[in-house]
């Protein structure tokens, strides 16, 4: 006799009262795009390469940075885009943002340099494309991009010289030879952008204002040693602290790590520990109590942590958290069976904490 | 990301989101809760937004993230919550007049999310055992064992002298003379 009870009691439930909504769909929509550019890091799709090679292309990427747009000469001329970032330097960064707005937090893939801005939330994306990611489509109407396709609707005032298009609610522009940017702007879509002349003046402002050529290096709370070289760091995403960029999750990866496009999301890499360390919250927690998962605490080199296996999509998943190491909260994520270096072991012999003092931080993640 | 992505995303949404709304209150019992549940879903509808579109039921697939979302949520603060920013509306509860209700909301309540969302499932979203093991991605002797635990528990706690319904006779357990929802996710 309890089932049509419970019947009733949901629908009255579902038809009472519901106040005003809180639901932010452009809220949703913006920390989406920020979650898919931040979890995009693992569908680059590029196999992961032997590290050395990779490193000197880094390295001299990094030591030729491009030219600043401004000075660049019309769209089919002028310096090259980078072919690749740098995943330890933040050398794309917003020259100008409105009043109350700043940088919020950003990431570096090799092909892409991402970043948001805004008081809170994100309001302004940023994403700039490295050298022949992006390829205007046959009619010239739109933009392909890794796991973005632009449609272009209407042609926008030059940025620093090279053509621009309004797409919907963003702005892309041609910053480079072969490299393109895009702008999101908090606005709906293209029909309140077209009326809304301050925004569209804005959005000027801060893509003829962005710079390419910043050397500004992330600053890791954590150092990695005795490591072979074949490993390397990857996919960074970092938060804009007062006066430094702190590098707060990035992978490791190794010439064996492989990318699974089916599991999770938007699929995971093996064999490629995932790192987070960052200031430990005043409620930082573990969480050790999920039933679905084995969870050992332990102490490891004087930390309590963590360690908890589950299989995620079919692949074993092992995660070691420390909520409380020297005011630093952090997190590893490994998947598969047979990773190079466990969770466990690279916490326990590979990686040292720096603390809480940035003044501590390095800029050299692998010592 | 691509203009039609977007425009899809918000079409959908805003013609989903009331459904989307109830199913959440009824799962938390609580509309803010609600609400901070429907925002954390609507942000991994857009991040998977190509398999809904591509999905034969965009709405079971919403639903289904939201009700995995709301067990998630419960089980493991390891997931990052989503915390809504806008002010905390002062409506009223939903008006209750009969102790039996409070009775039977507390009981519901009391019940773990997996036992809550198995019943929400089975009995506010009208979908089968099979549907329903889908939906939490389990076997349908799961939902079966779930349901009966849930139920049982409900009756235990309500007493033997709470069998009748809020403001009607009691039936025979297994009548299903509930009118079905036809806006529901």
């Amino acid at each position: 006799m309890t089932e049509p009870q419970v019947r009733e009691l949901f629908n009255q439930i579902a038809d009472g009262e519901a106040g005003p909504s809180r639901v932010d769909t452009q809220l949703a929509l913006r920390r989406g795009r920020a979650r898919l550019r931040r979890r995009r890091v693992c569908l680059a799709g590029a196999p992961v390469v032997a590290a050395a090679t990779v490193a000197i292309v880094a390295l001299a990427v990094a030591a030729s940075p491009v030219r600043p747009a401004g000075q660049a000469a019309a769209a089919g001329g002028g310096p090259a885009a980078p072919r690749q970032f740098n995943p330890l330097v933040a050398s794309v960064t917003f020259g100008w943002l409105p009043a109350g707005e700043s940088l919020l937090s950003g990431g570096i893939t090799r092909t892409e340099s991402y970043m948001d801005a805004g008081p809170i939330g994100p309001d302004w994306s940023l994403d700039v494309y490295a050298r022949g990611q992006c390829h205007l489509t046959g009619s010239a109407s739109g933009l392909n991009c890794p796991q973005s396709k632009l449609q272009f609707s209407q042609r926008a005032p030059d940025v620093a010289g090279h053509r621009a298009f309004w797409t919907g609610a963003g702005i892309a522009w041609q910053y480079a030879r072969g490299g393109w940017a895009w702008l999101s702007i908090p606005v709906p879509n293209f029909s309140a952008l077209r009326h809304d002349k301050d925004m569209q003046r804005k959005a000027l402002k801060i893509a003829r204002h962005v710079r390419y050529d910043a050397t500004t290096p992330l600053m890791f709370p954590a150092q990695l040693s005795g490591l072979t070289s074949q490993w390397r760091i990857d996919n960074t995403y970092y938060e804009a602290d007062p006066g430094l960029l702190r590098a707060d999750q990035y992978m490791l990866t190794t010439g064996s790590s492989r990318f699974h496009p089916h599991v999770g999301d938007l699929g995971v890499w093996t064999d490629a520990p995932y790192i987070q360390v960052h200031p430990a919250p005043r409620d930082g927690t573990c969480t050790p109590h999920d039933p679905a998962s084995e969870n050992t605490s332990e102490i490891i080199n004087g930390y309590r942590v963590v360690l908890k296996r589950m299989p995620i999509g079919g692949l074993p998943h092992q995660e070691l958290c420390g909520a409380h190491a020297d005011g630093l909260w952090f997190d590893i994520e490994e998947f598969g069976a047979h990773p190079s270096i466990d969770a466990a072991s690279l916490f326990r012999q590979h990686l040292r904490l720096l603390g809480t003092n940035p003044a501590n931080w390095t800029k050299n993640p692998i010592g | 990301m691509s203009l039609s992505r977007d425009a899809e995303y918000c079409e959908y949404v805003a013609a989903r989101m009331s459904s989307l709304r109830r199913l959440a209150a009824v799962l938390c019992d609580d509309w803010q809760r609600a609400d901070d549940l429907v925002q954390a879903t609507l942000i991994k509808l857009y991040v998977r937004w190509s398999r809904v579109r591509a999905a034969d039921h965009p709405d079971a697939y919403a639903r289904t993230v939201l009700v995995r979302e709301f067990i998630q949520e419960r089980r493991s603060l390891w997931v990052k919550r989503v915390s809504l920013v806008g002010r905390v509306s002062d409506s009223p509860a939903a008006a209750v007049d009969h102790d039996v209700v409070l009775d039977l909301r507390a009981a519901v309540a009391a019940l773990p999310a997996r036992q809550r969302a198995t019943l929400v499932l089975r009995f506010y979203c009208d979908l089968n055992v099979d549907q329903c093991a889908e939906v939490l991605g389990c076997s349908p002797g799961t939902v079966k064992s779930q349901t009966a635990r849930a139920l049982g528990a409900v009756r235990r706690a309500l007493g033997p002298g709470h069998d009748a319904g809020p403001g009607e006779p009691a039936r025979r357990a297994g009548g299903d003379t509930t009118p079905t929802r036809s806006d529901r996710p």
